[in-house]
């Protein structure tokens, strides 16, 4: 194929100044992966994103994901971090959104269809923790947070760049293995920065999930979480504690080191220690899960992203206690 | 096989003796939204400042390590700019470390006499001199650059790639 640009030299033009509306882009990414754990996975995600107006934006995603078990009462977190597998095509999140900037002030309106806005769980990193396995997220009646957690409602923005307030009203509408019971919930979170310091402090009051001992009651979950960056080094620390159903009380923290140096090219590496802590309300009796994670997400071409992780996990027995995922992802974006 | 055009194509003409840029040098915009880079293909004088804001709901990390430009601009949230100067020519690769799939370039040039091409792969370069001129030309997936020389009373530039 012969591919030709013509030039015209007339005398128009200055500075080419840019900033212009985005029309509508389609996302589709296709991830497999494979984990020592005796579990293998599949998913696919379709997106679509872009502006209704330069102001009015919406954003739609709907995956398809399944995982294959050694044996159906097999215990593993592996490839849990971000999918729902339910082996069906599920919308993930549908909303609109508008952002105002009054001044220097900031202020965003969305509706629809969205993540549970807490901690650093949520969209504004979602990509970047998917190093396979998220951290103080399990699919167990002990814990009180989920990748995919969903709400149906209205979220706001209020604040300005360096410290935001942000407030979900919304219904649990959440999608996999662990779902909410029915109601109102409310997600208040509090985020600034200074320099390289990121930190915030997030708040949940919601339906207990279905897998919690208390089915009908409520849980409420609080977060710290502080980041800083410099020099392609970035370190993250974040505590949660609540009670996901009834008496029962979670604690969970964890610490970990994201580091893309310039020498690592299309490398990035993650380190990350973690626990959770938890009574039973039955028993009454202490206990835990610590899990230590090194891992690499590598960008093998423009499309290819290829994610390894190697991890060691104790505390409870059902859970095999060494792990290596892989995993790999090809996405392709249409304009 | 009919030709297609290429958008996105840089085109620039080497002119040692062109005037200085002005003061304060310029400044363009290299935009955060919906989790992509817009324009995908940015070209701009030596010492132009890019302006990077984030004007997503999420956080951006945008980096160049690969060659041109180095940077690592650290993660910052919707609202906030930073900016970088491109004070050497070449091509800088611009990556987003929080969402892999975001990426632009950045073709800094030694002169005030480039273009990028648009859709139709035709663009338009500005108060171009009458002369004879080594050109470049460039776009991505390019292995390499295409250089030649074109005259302006020759008519309009035309460049095939192979």
């Amino acid at each position: 194929m012969r591919i030709a640009v013509v030039v015209l030299c007339v005398l128009c033009v200055p500075t080419p100044r840019v900033v212009r509306a985005q029309s509508i882009t389609a996302e589709a990414a296709v991830t497999g992966g494979l984990s020592t754990d005796e579990v293998s996975a599949a998913a696919v995600q379709l997106r679509a994103f872009g502006d209704v107006t330069h102001e009015i934006r919406f954003f739609g995603e709907a995956a398809w994901a399944g995982r294959s078990l050694s044996e159906d009462d097999h215990e593993s977190d592996s490839f849990n971090a971000a999918y729902p597998y339910t082996n069906r095509v599920q919308i993930v999140e549908a909303y609109g959104e508008r952002i105002f900037r009054p001044h220097a002030g900031l202020i965003g309106v969305r509706a629809g269809r969205f993540r549970t806005p807490f901690g650093i769980y949520n969209a504004s990193d979602h990509a970047y923790s998917g190093f396979l396995r998220a951290p103080l997220v399990r699919y167990e009646e002990y814990s009180p947070l989920s990748n995919t957690f969903l709400e149906h409602g209205a979220d706001l923005v209020v604040g300005i760049p360096s410290l935001t307030v942000e407030a979900a009203l919304a219904a649990p509408a959440d999608i996999g293995e662990v779902a909410r019971g029915s109601g109102v919930d409310a997600v208040i979170r509090v985020q600034g920065y200074v320099g390289p310091f990121i930190a915030g402090v997030s708040h949940m009051r919601t339906p207990n999930s279905q897998l919690a001992l208390d089915a009908s009651g409520r849980t409420t979950v609080t977060g710290i979480d502080l980041r800083w960056m410099h020099g392609g080094v970035q370190l993250r620390g974040e505590w949660v504690t609540g009670q996901p159903s009834g008496a029962a009380t979670t604690t969970g923290w964890y610490g970990d080191a994201l580091i893309h140096r310039a020498f690592m090219g299309p490398v990035t590496a993650v380190v990350r220690i973690e626990r959770l802590d938890w009574t039973d309300a039955h028993s009454a009796e202490e206990e835990y899960l610590s899990r230590q994670t090194v891992g690499a997400r590598i960008r093998l071409t423009n499309t290819v992203v290829l994610q390894v992780n190697a991890l060691h996990e104790t505390g409870d027995d059902e859970y095999l206690p060494r792990a290596l995922d892989v995993a790999v992802t090809w996405t392709v974006r249409k304009p | 096989m009919r030709d297609a055009p290429a958008r996105d194509t840089v085109v620039w003409l080497d002119a040692p003796n062109a005037p200085a840029a002005g003061h304060p040098p310029a400044r363009v915009v290299l935009d955060q939204r919906n989790l992509t880079f817009i324009p995908h293909v940015l070209v701009v004088r030596v010492g132009t400042t890019v302006d990077f804001p984030n004007n997503d709901r999420v956080f951006h990390n945008v980096f160049s390590f690969r060659d041109g430009k180095r940077f690592d601009l650290g993660m910052y949230p919707v609202g906030a700019l930073r900016h970088v100067v491109f004070d050497q020519p070449g091509l800088s690769r611009i990556f987003c470390n929080i969402h892999p799939h975001m990426a632009a370039y950045v073709m800094a040039v030694d002169s005030p006499y480039f273009a990028r091409a648009d859709e139709s792969g035709a663009f338009t370069i500005a108060a171009v001199p009458a002369g004879t001129y080594t050109y470049h030309a460039w776009r991505p997936g390019a292995t390499a650059e295409l250089t030649g020389t074109w005259t302006s009373t020759a008519g309009p530039l035309q460049v095939t790639w192979p």
